[in-house]
């Protein structure tokens, strides 16, 4: 169960304001890589951000992780279950991505020499959550997926077992947020289906809110709120444009549809 | 029960378990190179400073002290220059010495020293210090023409308690005996010891001398002297002995220590005295051998440094063998991190497993040298009866092992920063 349930408190999972990002090395009249004026995510709510290979997807999922550094000339806020995550520095902030953000890959990215189990377990040795908890908390998330071979090594389970774990292993912490890198990219569109059917009810069961980034377009009828980052991009523009209050709070608007 | 840092790090090595086994392998190879060299200078040592034993002062009339150490306690060569019976009556009554014993070198059997002594040299002299001779069989001289003979001896001559032997005149060597000017070594057949005793070894030079008495000695070279002059005689007894043949080539001393005082205090006071005596030598063996080891120390510096560049170079070898399988390790790296392992951690890992690697090798590394040292001292007692008693002193062994963890620990920390730096967004991606 989510560590604060939806509805009782209004904390964003997610709260993305005047986001501008270029990699180092950039000139300074190059293009932002990264430019949102506003993005929103509910407790427990689930979007989908499209758009081509190359525009960024990865790098915002990366911002919103704290992997990325937001260095100057960079800017904006990231702020994930409430906290800005670029304001916490070196351990402090691999510590709260340990307990408030879950992170599922294309390729699941399980460790391998490690069994179904303790690749989850290693989710929550980084937490703040008692280490005598891990086994059986790591174990019941496992079961609640369907997966019982829980110290087979994950290359001996199939891609859909392989899935759960790396699933699982997001979710071991109660993370506020999940963040879903082109989780099917690897899929036919069948397992796609069934891999999508697992995460969002997965993220919706444990009141984890997604971001779920990808360029299948078969992807948009499962989310209700979905937008393509280059569209985020122009909204701003657009906005900025007329002189109104560009850097105003589009919640539910803008390029959201 | 949770997942642990050490447990990441031995799935990590159990992965690349060739690399950690070959790797450990050349840390364990240095330790026990080191570990065998350091226990062979300290075996080399004691070996050394074995033979003086419980003697104080050397006298001999050797052209120097080191010469009178070499020749009187490790027999290099049979003294030139004797020591009339009378001096040493002068040199013995002059303090009160603990013990003066005589010593007569210049004979031998079958190559072998014999030194003829007195009584005293086996019931006052111990080889070494606080060890007394032991028998192995037999007793020691009682009267003239009976004989002793030192482990090593006894074991490459096969002379057992009851065995007759005749001694030669001067140390008969293949070497001497092949050059033409030579004296022809001459063997005492007129006069037949028995051998009587045969030692323990003692891992002193003594092991391969044999020991008679005295009168003995002197009877067979007044016997020669005497047939110079007259062919036709058949026998010598010690009645025939003049004064000149009352010679030795050395005197064992020990000052005596009064009830309770070191006798060490009274030592240089004696050693002035004897030395203000310009017609003998005097030598404090312990000195001596000081003094060798100064000479020979150089060669040690040589041979420890060559042990410190081979342990470096295992240490490279673990930093190499880290960093080779940092392109396999950089997506595990950007996965923990996603996980929220912060970037020390991650250096410590790496360093952790530098350094398991290198408790590893310095165990492998211990356990070769102990077992190579007891094979190779066994085989060296079997083939040559020499006694060598590995020596691990527990400090070294223990300096050498955390030096060698120590360095494996460093080896870690270029991997380390690999890690610590390397970009998670980047090895997160699909590969290909």
């Amino acid at each position: 169960m989510p560590d604060t349930p939806a509805g009782q408190d209004a904390t964003p999972a997610l709260r993305i304001a005047d986001l501008r990002f270029r990699y180092p090395g950039a000139r300074p009249t190059d293009p932002w890589v990264i430019d949102i004026a506003a993005l929103e995510l509910a407790p427990a709510e689930q979007a989908l951000l499209t758009g081509g290979s190359g525009r960024g997807k990865s790098t915002l999922l990366h911002l919103v992780a704290g992997v990325i550094d937001l260095l100057p000339p960079n800017a904006g806020r990231i702020e994930v279950a409430g906290r800005s995550i670029h304001a916490l520095r070196g351990p402090a902030r691999d510590a709260f991505r340990a307990r408030h953000i879950g992170m599922i890959f294309q390729t699941f990215n399980l460790l391998h020499g490690f069994s179904a189990l303790e690749n989850v377990m290693a989710a929550l040795m980084f937490s703040d959550i008692p280490a005598r908890e891990h086994r059986a908390r790591a174990a019941d998330l496992l079961a609640s997926l369907g997966i019982e071979r829980t110290d087979a090594a994950p290359e001996r389970l199939s891609v859909g077992q392989q899935q759960r774990v790396a699933v699982a292993r997001a979710l071991a912490c109660s993370p506020e947020l999940v963040l879903a890198d082109e989780p099917t990219a690897s899929l036919d569109p069948e397992n796609a289906a069934v891999a999508m059917d697992l995460i969002q009810n997965a993220c919706r069961t444990r009141g984890a809110a997604l971001l779920c980034v990808s360029h299948d377009p078969a992807m948009a009828e499962r989310f209700p709120r979905r937008a393509r980052l280059d569209e985020l991009h122009a909204a701003h523009l657009r906005a900025a444009a007329p002189g109104l209050a560009a850097h105003g709070p589009a919640k539910g608007g803008g390029a959201w549809r | 029960m949770a997942l642990t840092d050490l447990a990441i790090v031995r799935r990590s090595l159990r992965a690349r378990l060739f690399s950690t086994c070959v790797t450990a392998l050349t840390v364990g190879v240095a330790v026990a190179l080191m570990l065998v060299l350091f226990s062979m200078r300290d075996a080399g040592r004691q070996a050394f400073a074995r033979g003086s034993g419980n003697m104080h002062l050397l006298v001999s009339r050797d052209a120097s002290p080191m010469v009178a150490v070499l020749n009187g306690i490790y027999y290099a060569n049979p003294p030139a220059r004797p020591i009339e019976w009378a001096k040493y009556q002068q040199i013995a009554a002059s303090m009160p010495f603990a013990f003066a014993i005589p010593t007569q070198q210049g004979d031998s059997y079958r190559g072998f020293p014999v030194l003829a002594t007195a009584p005293e040299f086996f019931s006052d002299f111990e080889p070494n210090l606080g060890e007394p001779w032991r028998f192995a069989a037999g007793r020691a001289f009682e009267k003239p023409f009976e004989v002793v003979v030192g482990a090593r001896a006894a074991r490459e001559t096969g002379l057992r308690v009851g065995s007759e032997i005749f001694l030669t005149h001067g140390i008969a060597q293949s070497r001497q005996l092949g050059q033409a000017d030579a004296v022809a070594p001459h063997v005492h057949r007129e006069f037949a010891y028995t051998v009587v005793g045969v030692l323990e070894p003692t891992g002193s030079a003594h092991d391969r001398a044999l020991f008679t008495d005295l009168t003995s000695s002197w009877i067979i070279h007044a016997h020669d002297r005497r047939k110079l002059t007259d062919p036709s005689i058949r026998t010598t007894t010690a009645d025939d002995l003049l004064e000149t043949d009352r010679l030795i080539t050395g005197i064992y001393l020990r000052v005596a220590s009064r009830p309770g005082r070191d006798a060490t205090a009274l030592l240089p006071a004696a050693f002035d005295a004897l030395r203000r005596d310009p017609t003998i030598t005097v030598a404090q063996p312990v000195q001596q051998i000081d003094a060798l080891f100064r000479i020979v120390s150089n060669i040690d510096v040589i041979v420890l440094a060559m042990a410190g560049v081979v342990m470096v170079s295992s240490a490279i070898s673990i930093m190499l063998a880290l960093y080779n399988s940092m392109e396999q390790r950089r997506r595990q790296v950007a996965v923990l991190r996603v996980l929220g392992c912060s970037r020390p951690r991650v250096f410590g890992l790496l360093v952790t497993e530098a350094t398991i690697i290198g408790v590893l090798g310095a165990a492998a590394g211990l356990a070769l040298a102990v077992g190579g040292a007891l094979v190779a001292a066994g085989a060296l007692k079997n083939a040559i009866g020499l006694v060598v008693t590995p020596v691990f002193a527990p400090e070294v062994t223990l300096a050498v092992l955390t030096g060698a963890i120590l360095l494996s620990a460093l080896a870690g920390i270029v991997p380390g920063v690999m890690a610590y730096r390397s970009s998670v967004a980047d090895h997160l991606k699909p590969l290909g």
